[in-house]
């Protein structure tokens, strides 16, 4: 039950909290579903794997390719994959340093999700490649010829922005993680367990002066990471619009996909905290009123990407450009209308049963709701580059896109590289911050004594 | 290529099986090979393995050219040997037995590419898709390397030994039973040895066997058209800019007569056809009308212009052009030219010969030559030696050069009565079809590497000199024509000589004819008779419920001779943009009443066979007109042209070979076109895309054109700035600017598959596109190379550097800086630029490799790669210009397109030159840039299309 003054049940110890927490990683409540969950991740990895050694053998051309659709699977999928990390950070940097406590209780799984989902949004440029193994390229490195990157590409500010954005966000999710490490070596019984998190737990003992440092740290990593989320995205959107293609060039693309990006983020961790709950029964921890203002968060996002849609249609029948305007019509009646009209369905209008406290109280729906938003950002991301490019400017280079076997399986196999690291984390890590939310509780209690 | 099917050796053999019943073969067999025979009779399973293990080891070991293995590298250098350095020789390759004279230029020794002879009076260097794609078919992988005999690797010693027993047994006979079947030549030399062979032989005949003509022998028109005298051409089905032997020479008046060219000047051009062509897309008044209804046309148009003419009855819009035409005709008399079809039935040849006759234009706009390809004698037509096979007067049948049992009619069933004649030979560059039926199979040389001659439409001939050593043990048809007769054959080299022994008298002017690369034939003396007025045949109209069927050759494959070229197969069809098969192409009218789409595969039937294809919904075709393709579902062209699209010769019939009528049924199944290109009507999206300018608005330029302000700095104008314009008024679709290209730059072919995913590799696209009504639409081809803009968007997209502006204005593409992100390609608004999805030329079968060009890379896996507007012929010529210490003139580079382009279309230079050709035509009124609103500044820029008049004719 949460209190009213706070997310967290007051009837509950601190004591409580460590336990129940605690013992995810050392005693595994639910052995069987995480073992399934593995091993159909790991299939996935393997089916991934599979796939690249096709790709690097053969080249890309195994995708569905071509001229004028030369970007799709990777492309879109790595614009998705960056989208659904952005909550991670959000929740836990944004949320952080505004002082909102709610978000202990979600932030250390969410930033485990970003993590995850930044390496594979990561991958994607790498195996789109047409020569991947001069990946190296890209990067600043002193070459005998001198040669630089070329630092006008919007692909050259995607480096820098995923390199940045993934060092941040592992050590911001890392040093977050200090503290608890130091409480499961403390709560370890065997020895091995003892050793491994007591290296992690880089020799924390919780003094007031680690505590004082710690907080600094903490804070500043945050500060960094939060403008993070508005730039990565941003500049990922500049990937389309500093192109001259109609339907990405357009100025309102960097909010559109920061919040494009934030909604589906959003959705996610409402998919995870619902399954994490549920699986290892922290109901305690994670409560209602924490799914309530997720939801609450979820639509306010949803809402502004909304505002997006009909701004981008506004755009371009405001501009007066043929071309613009040929690929809006497009989108509605065209050849891939199915993609417009699902994300449209798929992220509006489930999304509006969260106006209700009912709704957004109840997992099910709520995660029924983040599943349909999830799917319907894919398909945004799908929509937006699909089908643009594959009727640009002069009709007599038009073309058709259809995804191959191998695309399919890049990216089918890809959620087990997501998935794999995501459920090793859980198994060994707490995965919901024990110190912040004792530190909520502490905080509650006190409040309902003085009151 | 690696996505195509290998040939299999199944194949070579399944045919084989047919040999089983034949007593002749078997004969054969003892007498030369008893060991084989034995196991023939007892086990013939194990002799098809015995055989097709020597054809693969005989294939494999002829697979590369011929090398000894103790070849050792020269020390010091040869004398007068420049490493890297061209040479240029000119000779001639063919196009239905025509000259088409080339220089060809060699590196190292091989042959890497043909261009127009730009010393040729009359084709003056300008080429075709056909002359360019003559050098891939010279490094055919699928060549046949050696002599066959019974499909089994032979030798000619083997060859040269039989032939001395036939020819004792002939000399006796005086040729009795012996037959040869000609394909089309025009070369004095085979000629005045047939001349010899039916002297020494006078029981021999000699037969043509031309399925571009007709199978009975009838003389083709004698009209030779001067267009470029001409100033209204009115042609009656006759495709004057479309493929065949003049089509060069065609364009090039075009091209004279078009562009910036006064009004009087220009060439007024109206055509009616019976099914969309380059000249129709082309003309000012078009009509499209059917097979049958085209002599009441011609005797209309005779009416008019004072020719006694029977009761016609026309439409109001056939009357309507009618009028037109013969006013036309008639107020530029002596300067008009009325122009007939081959394909029309002859008494209309002979129509056309009057006409012009009574409007004055003979010997002015056209004249009438003599024939000059081999003309077969009364008795001698192709249906002569088929109605004696079935007598079986025929002993024995050596085809030379064609391939009968592919291209026959499908009423004849030749395959049965070629397998009847006891002793068969071939001859041919590829085991053809008819080869593979025959006793003998005689490897033919490549025109570039053996000595031959032949004449060019316009009656010059141009002797062929080899310009590589054979690749194959292959032997001249001089040589196998002399061998008939003689015991010690003259070589090939030798009888050419002798054949022209009496105007090139002494080696000087031997060596002179050579080095121009043609010779002034003096006219035959004598008045040439106009062609009598045959009976009138008119084409089958067909009953109620049947359409009318017309056949051509393919746009691209012509006569199913270069189905083998996987350049001219990968080449869109100029007006349907298909790729790698054949179509049944109908109207958009006839297509909705029977309810098919482009692809859907339909049934036609006639003369009682039926062959099934894809339709393709042709805008401009008539309504009640179904046309079929020839040159396709061949059953042995190769590893490429085997087993694709449908064999429209099955349909001929052998006396009306043109035409037919028939029914047409949807199968309700659909086929995977390789179109490179979509149909799309120019709606508001492209209306600016291609533009004409009319009389009342003479400028190309609109009002979203304005030069837009830019944040960056104009171009330096210290440098060079190279730039193209391409006229679209002159250009007539026939891309040959895209085979230059793709032989120029290293170009590989991909396959149908690639072609259908949308993967072709063309550097230069001649798109297509059509306006208005899509029963009488407009048609426009656009070329489109790389624009090489000046605001270039592909070059910031690059994060690794690797597409790079030139100090003289060249988008370059550095390949090996290349990692394959492909933003270039998402940020081109013009889409020129083509990956390689996957490795496209590590394992293109040997020896094409050899075609390649030295100085131009060839491109691996994983790299972007475009038209640099051959930067390897600026780097030449500007290395020249240094070492002379001057700058490189106005003319001195050319690219490919532009040079192979007969109606030059396209201009390259230095736009920073004041004098220059391209920079005169920037400042016409006609120039436009494409998508100029996009602010790429474009270095490529067009002319505008000239409607002369105004749309209500």
């Amino acid at each position: 039950m949460a209190s009213r003054y706070g997310p967290l049940p007051l009837n509950d110890s601190l004591r409580d909290i460590t336990t129940q927490v605690a013992r995810v990683p050392l005693r595994m409540p639910a052995r069987v579903p995480w073992l399934i969950a593995l091993i159909l991740s790991l299939a996935l990895l393997a089916l991934f794997l599979a796939s690249i050694t096709y790709l690097f053998a053969r080249g890309v051309g195994i995708w569905g390719l071509n001229i004028p659709v030369n970007w799709a699977f990777a492309i879109h999928l790595y614009v998705w994959w960056l989208g659904l990390g952005h909550a991670g950070t959000l929740i836990s940097a944004m949320l952080l340093l505004m002082g909102q406590d709610w978000r202990n209780s979600l932030n250390r799984f969410a930033e485990a999700m970003t993590v995850c989902a930044v390496i594979c949004a990561g991958m994607e440029p790498i195996i789109h490649l047409g020569r991947p193994w001069f990946l190296y390229w890209m990067f600043p490195y002193p070459a005998t010829m001198a040669v630089w990157p070329q630092f006008r590409s919007p692909l050259e500010w995607d480096v820098w922005a995923v390199m940045t954005y993934l060092i941040v966000s592992i050590l911001f999710w890392y040093i977050g993680l200090v503290p608890d490490l130091a409480t499961v070596r403390d709560r370890a019984k065997k020895r091995c367990w003892q050793v491994f998190f007591g290296i992690f737990a880089l020799g924390w003992r919780g003094s007031a002066r680690h505590w004082a440092v710690w907080n600094k740290t903490y804070r500043t990593i945050a500060a960094i990471a939060v403008p993070l989320v508005v730039s990565v995205h941003s500049e990922v959107s500049l990937l389309f619009a500093s192109g001259q293609i109609p339907g990405w060039h357009s100025t309102i693309f960097p909010p559109y996909f920061v919040l494009g990006a934030a909604f589906s983020g959003f959705a996610m961790v409402a998919m995870i905290a619902i399954v994490m709950r549920h699986t290892f029964k922290l109901g305690h921890i994670v409560t209602a009123r924490h799914l309530d203002v997720l939801a609450k968060v979820l639509l306010a996002m949803g809402m502004m990407t909304a505002y997006g849609y009909v701004f981008e249609v506004f755009d371009a029948y405001y501009s007066g450009e043929t071309h613009e305007i040929a690929t809006v019509h497009d989108r509605f009646f065209g050849e891939y209308a199915w993609s417009y009209w699902g994300a449209v369905v798929c992220n509006f209008v489930p999304l509006q049963g969260l106006w209700l406290e009912r709704v957004r109280r109840s997992p099910v729906l709520l995660f029924l709701i983040s599943t349909s938003v999830v799917v319907g950002m894919w398909l945004e991301r799908y929509m937006i580059l699909v089908t643009s490019l594959y009727k640009d400017f002069l009709p007599s280079s038009f073309g058709h896109y259809t995804p191959t076997f191998w695309d399919w399986s890049t990216y089918i196999g890809m959620l087990g590289l997501f998935m794999t690291p995501f459920l090793l984390f859980v198994r060994f890590l707490p995965s919901i911050s024990i110190f912040e939310d004792k530190e909520v509780l502490a905080r509650e209690k006190e409040e309902a004594a003085h009151a | 290529m690696r996505d195509l099917p290998p040939m299999t050796g199944k194949r070579v053999w399944r045919s084989l099986e047919e040999y089983q019943h034949s007593d002749a073969f078997g004969e054969m067999l003892k007498a030369e090979f008893p060991s084989i025979f034995d196991l023939w009779t007892v086990d013939r399973r194990q002799v098809l393995q015995v055989m097709g293990a020597s054809l693969a080891l005989a294939g494999m070991s002829g697979c590369k050219p011929v090398r000894s293995d103790d070849v050792v590298p020269f020390v010091n250098r040869p004398e007068g040997f420049i490493e890297g350095r061209t040479e240029h020789y000119a000779t001639a390759v063919l196009f239905d037995g025509y000259a088409q004279p080339v220089l060809a230029t060699t590196s190292a020794g091989r042959p890497i590419k043909l261009e127009g002879n730009p010393e040729h009076p009359t084709f003056r260097g300008g080429s075709t898709p056909f002359m360019q794609a003559a050098i891939l078919d010279l490094y055919d992988p699928d060549r046949s390397q050696a002599p066959l005999m019974g499909g089994h690797a032979a030798s000619w010693a083997d060859f040269d030994g039989q032939m001395t027993r036939w020819r004792d047994a002939w000399a006796k006979n005086g040729g009795a039973g012996l037959r040869i079947l000609l394909g089309p030549t025009t070369s004095p030399t085979l000629l005045r040895q047939i001349d010899g062979l039916r002297k020494a032989l006078p029981q021999a005949r000699v037969h043509l066997f031309d399925p571009i003509a007709t199978y009975d022998g009838s003389a083709e028109q004698g009209l030779r058209p001067k267009l470029d005298q001409a100033q209204v051409v009115v042609s009656l089905d006759d495709d004057l800019l479309g493929p065949g032997p003049s089509q060069a020479v065609h364009a090039r008046a075009w091209g004279e007569r078009h562009g910036d060219v006064s009004r009087e000047q220009r060439m007024r051009l109206l055509m009616a056809e019976t099914t969309p062509t380059q000249t129709g897309a082309k003309a000012d008044r078009r009509l499209g009308i059917s097979p049958s209804r085209l002599p009441m046309l011609a005797q209309a148009i005779a009416a008019a212009v004072g020719l006694s003419g029977g009761e016609v009855r026309l439409t109001e819009k056939e009357v309507a052009w009618a009028k037109e035409a013969a006013r036309a005709l008639t107020e530029a008399r002596g300067r008009s030219l009325l122009m007939i079809g081959r394909f029309a039935p002859g008494h209309l040849q002979a129509l056309a010969v009057r006409i012009n006759q009574t409007l004055g234009n003979l010997d002015r706009t056209c004249e009438l030559a003599p024939r000059f390809t081999f003309a077969p004698a009364a008795g001698e037509s192709f249906l002569d030696l088929v109605r004696d096979i079935e007598a079986r007067t025929v002993s024995a049948l050596f085809v030379l050069g064609a391939n009968p049992v592919y291209q026959s009619p499908g009423d004849l069933d030749f395959a049965k009565l070629y397998a009847s004649v006891p002793l068969r030979v071939h001859a041919g560059l590829h085991v053809d079809e008819t080869a593979a039926r025959s006793n003998w199979h005689l490897p033919l040389p490549h025109p570039l590497e053996e000595w031959s001659d032949a004449r060019s439409p316009d009656g010059s001939a141009t002797i062929i000199q080899p310009v590589v050593r054979p690749l194959y043990d292959s032997r001249s048809i001089h040589e196998i024509i002399a061998a008939l007769t003689a015991d010690q054959p003259p070589a090939a080299k030798d009888a050419v000589r002798q054949t022209w022994a009496g105007q090139l008298t002494d080696d000087d002017a031997w060596i002179g004819a050579l080095k121009t690369g043609f010779v002034q034939v003096p006219p035959v003396a004598g008045a040439i008779e106009a062609p009598a007025a045959t009976p009138a045949v008119n084409p089958p109209t067909g009953r109620a419920g049947e359409v009318e069927i017309v056949f051509r050759p393919d746009p691209m494959v012509h006569d199913g001779s270069f189905a083998n070229n996987g350049w001219l197969q990968e080449l869109p069809k100029p007006l349907f943009k298909t790729t790698w098969e054949n179509v049944v192409a109908i109207s958009p009218a006839f297509a909705r009443q029977i309810g098919a789409k482009s692809g859907d595969m339909v049934r036609v039937q006639a003369n009682g066979r039926t062959i099934d294809g894809p339709a393709w919904v042709l805008p401009g075709q008539h309504e009640r007109v179904v046309t079929l393709f020839l040159g396709y579902g061949r059953t042995r062209a190769g590893r490429l042209g085997t087993g694709i699209g449908y064999d429209a010769y099955r349909l001929r019939s052998a006396a009306n070979p043109w035409a037919a009528t028939g029914t047409v049924k949807v199968l309700g199944t659909a086929a995977i076109l390789a179109t490179t290109q979509e149909h799309h009507l120019l709606d508001a999206e492209g209306e600016d895309v291609v533009r004409s300018v009319t009389p009342e608005h003479a400028s190309a330029v609109l009002e979203n054109d304005r030069d837009q302000e830019s944040f960056y700095p104009p171009w330096p104008g210290d440098k060079p700035a190279w730039g193209m314009v391409i006229d679209l008024d002159r250009c007539i679709g026939c891309n040959a600017c895209a085979v230059a290209c793709q032989a120029e730059n290293n170009i590989p072919v991909v396959g149908k598959d690639q072609v259908a995913k949308g993967r072709e590799m063309a550097w230069l696209r001649v798109d297509r596109y059509y306006a208005g009504d899509p029963e009488e639409p407009e048609t426009y081809f656009q070329p489109v190379p790389c624009m090489h803009c000046e605001q270039a968007p592909c070059e910031m997209g690059c994060p690794v550097h690797a597409t790079v502006h030139s100090p003289e204005g060249l988008n370059l593409m550095v390949y090996n800086r290349c990692i394959g992100t492909r933003t270039c390609s998402s940020y081109c608004p013009y889409k020129v630029r083509r990956f390689n999805w996957f490795d496209y030329t590590t394992d293109a079968p040997s020896p094409t490799e050899a075609q390649r060009n030295p100085d131009v890379t060839v491109r691996g896996r994983g790299v972007m790669e475009k038209c640099t507007y051959c930067i390897q012929r600026i780097e030449a010529a500007t290395v020249q210009a240094d070492i002379e210490n001057r700058q490189v003139r106005d003319g001195e580079v050319m690219t490919a397109c532009q040079q192979a382009c007969p109606a030059k279309a396209i201009t390259f230079g230095n736009l920073a030159d004041r004098g220059s050709a391209v920079r005169e035509q920037r400042s016409s009124k006609r120039n436009y840039a494409l998508l100029s609103e996009q602010g790429t500044r474009p270095r490529t820029t067009y002319l505008a299309r000239v409607d002369a008049e105004s749309a209500d004719g």
